[in-house]
């Protein structure tokens, strides 16, 4: 290098240096010009919001930015295994509850402050505050919640002259049979998705006094949980539900979607979240949807639908001031300030997204939308909900499961085969595993 | 020598790096969530593993069935295209070959979102040709397989078609003035003097065509993930899964290594055929 660069090179960095040193720091001893970054899945608009919530965060605390990072939701995990490990990769991140105890285990997601674990504590229920405990503390702010509840087509019920939608099991092979004409299949599941698969059909599980696990005990041999395979198997075999119309592709969408918004699907299980994606496809024609608890199997005592959650996180190996001011951006953008009429900025992007909010406040500011006919069954069962387990291996686990539920549906395995290989399966799983 | 360092070090930098350190990785337990000096230990453990792995075999056979496929339907049917498009006098040639060749130039990401609306069931434009069929296309267990087939082959097509026409070049005109003399038809100068002389050609894209459709990949990923049922679960996506959603890299690792160690096997045993044939 040559004399005069390396001069150069020398003054800018020792300017660099007392820039630095000179420049004011955060009102809670944040250094300067410290930028954090949050990684997330969300669509466009949704990112937007965040990003104006960002400024509106930036002009409150001089010297963070904050840069926001939107992946496909089918990017977000092989982005985090990929960026995470590194101290410059994203230093909040978006999660599904079920990868929590592996970003835990090691050391990804960071120790939540005193003051954001009293804010959690006080704002948010008990049981979502659980959920994002791990090894003896929360681990980041609870954001959507989701669930399962029975979606029909109101027109179709009533040229089948159904007067209500099905309570339990036996009303709802009747009325998927009612349905079942002209190329139309009167219940659709979904197949080639993990949480489309598995959810909706431990829904079904847990509805009749099912679990997927009790501990870290597979329960997929239990009577109970076999019983709703033997549905499947039924519908599947009466023609009420085919399996040619159940495919999912890569983006969460496709035939399964398209047959229900086209009424060729009667009815389906389906998570709150896709109400955005029926208005969009349906039109006018969404008033024709109507939403439903759960039918409660034989053995059941109440309708009890899957539930799961995402939630925000810290990266553990991000530096102690990236660290200080994505805890305080976080607790910004799940405060009050930060949204619209008491809502938070977080619960404003989630309800725009017909996703369940899920601080106490955020609730209540937004009774108005959450009292839709479509949200408010799900808001409704949100009580009798189960947690999906969130367990190391988890994921491995789920896609164990949707394997031999597949097989089911597609005739190539008797129910009793699928659920005793499925419960050897999930067991030595869920042994490598650690759980 | 010296003028083969600069290669050598490239070669090295790009390749064998790679290839030891999947290896090395394979030899332990990784998330991926820890810097790579933090790996735990675990010998050949990953790879008795893999024979216990149900998944691991269902993967390998529906690759094996992929291979299969590609190569019975892709190998003729370039080799029928490229005499097609050599040998006949006809206008608008360079059009044809340009046209067969987009296929391939066109990123298989963007070409897979296409293909998933066609083979849509019941309402896609393929469902409603073929509606006295009922096909299921990639719905179906027994049929999704054979449905990426038919979209690799539509694909790659193109491009095996011009390295035959490449080859058919390299044919001397007077070996057909030749044949023609001594009385050979069509058939007989395609049986004794152009697939003879074609051999180079066709070896190369039948090893190519093995190793892209070991490959495959994206479309999978795009338009079935591996389902349904785990009928288009193959090698490569398995991987994939393992290593990005399992967080189980070393055993993703131990299944690259190994079917690195099957396509060398697999070339090998090819090309040593070929050389016994001729």
């Amino acid at each position: 290098m040559k004399t005069s660069t390396m001069r150069t090179v020398a003054v800018s960095a020792a300017l660099a240096m007392v820039a630095a040193g000179c420049g004011g720091g955060g009102d809670d001893g944040t250094p300067a010009a410290t930028k954090i970054s949050f990684l997330t899945h969300w669509g466009p608009d949704q990112v937007k919001a965040l990003e104006a919530a960002a400024q509106a965060f930036q002009k409150r605390n001089q010297g963070v930015t904050v840069d926001i990072r939107a992946v496909p939701f089918g990017n977000l995990l092989s982005t985090l295994r990929t960026q995470g490990s590194s101290p410059n990769g994203p230093t909040i991140a978006s999660v599904y509850d079920l990868w929590l105890p592996e970003l835990v285990r090691d050391g990804l997601s960071g120790d939540m402050p005193a003051d954001a674990e009293a804010d959690l504590a006080a704002n948010w229920p008990k049981n979502l505050v659980e959920g994002v405990t791990k090894q003896g503390g929360p681990r980041g702010y609870p954001n959507e919640v989701d669930l399962y509840a029975l979606n029909y087509n109101k027109k179709l019920f009533k040229e089948a002259g159904i007067a209500a939608p099905p309570r339990t099991w036996a009303e709802l092979e009747a009325a998927a049979a009612k349905l079942t004409k002209d190329g139309r299949q009167g219940f659709g599941v979904i197949t080639s998705w993990p949480a489309g698969v598995v959810h909706p059909w431990l829904s079904l599980v847990n509805s009749n006094g099912g679990r997927l696990l009790d501990g870290a005990v597979p329960k997929l041999d239990d009577p109970r949980t076999l019983a709703a395979a033997q549905l499947y198997s039924r519908l599947v075999k009466s023609g009420a539900t085919q399996a040619k119309m159940s495919n999912a592709n890569a983006n969460t969408t496709g035939p399964y979607l398209d047959n229900f918004v086209n009424g060729r699907t009667g009815m389906i299980i389906m998570a709150n979240w896709w109400q955005g994606a029926l208005k969009e496809a349906m039109g006018e024609r969404y008033q024709d949807v109507g939403v439903a608890p759960i039918p409660v199997g034989p053995d059941g005592a109440t309708s009890a639908s899957v539930s799961y959650s995402w939630l925000t996180v810290v990266n553990g190996k991000a530096d102690q001031a990236k660290q200080q001011a994505a805890w305080k951006f976080l607790t910004f953008l799940n405060g009050k300030d930060s949204g619209r009429n008491g809502s938070s900025a977080m619960g404003d992007i989630l309800t725009s997204m017909g996703i369940l909010p899920s601080s106490i406040s955020d609730l209540k500011a937004h009774q108005a939308e959450l009292s839709d006919p479509f949200l408010s069954v799900y808001v409704a069962e949100l009580a009798n909900a189960v947690p999906f387990p969130s367990v190391l291996g988890g994921e491995a686990m789920s896609q164990a499961v949707q394997k031999h539920v597949e097989n089911v549906v597609f005739g190539k395995e008797t129910p009793e085969a699928a659920m005793g290989a499925a419960q050897r399966e999930v067991a030595d799983i869920l042994t490598k595993a650690g759980t | 020598m010296a003028f083969l360092s600069p290669a050598m070090l490239v070669i090295g930098l790009f390749t064998v790096v790679p290839i030891g350190l999947t290896f090395w990785i394979s030899l332990h337990e990784w998330s991926m969530y820890t810097p790579l000096g933090e790996m735990s230990w675990r010998g050949l453990s990953n790879y008795t593993d893999l024979l216990g792995d149900e998944g691991f075999f269902t993967a390998l056979v529906n690759t094996a069935a992929y291979v299969a496929l590609v190569v019975a339907v892709t190998l003729p049917l370039s080799v029928a295209l490229g005499m097609l498009l050599y040998f006949p006098r006809v206008m608008g040639k360079a059009v044809a070959r340009a046209v067969l060749f987009s296929a391939y130039v066109v990123p298989t990401v963007a070409i897979s979102i296409v293909w998933g609306a066609l083979y849509a069931p019941d309402y896609g434009p393929l469902s409603q040709l073929f509606a006295a069929w009922e096909p299921t296309w990639l719905s179906a267990p027994d049929t999704a397989l054979v449905s990426l087939v038919i979209f690799h082959v539509w694909q790659m097509t193109g491009y095996y078609t011009v390295l035959v026409i490449a080859g058919l070049t390299q044919i001397p005109s007077d070996l057909y003035e030749a044949a023609r003399i001594d009385g050979a038809g069509f058939w007989r100068q395609t049986r004794h003097v152009t697939l003879p002389l074609l051999r180079r050609t066709t070896v190369f894209i039948g090893l190519v065509a093995i190793i892209n459709a070991i490959q495959v990949f994206d479309p999978v990923y795009i338009l079935t993930q591996g389902g349904p049922a785990e009928s288009t679960a193959v090698l490569s996506f398995a991987i994939q899964r393992a290593a990005f959603q399992h967080g189980m890299a070393g055993q993703a690792s131990a299944m690259a290594f190994t079917l690195l160690v099957l396509l060398v096997a697999l070339g090998g045993v090819f090309l040593a055929a070929v050389r016994r044939r001729s």
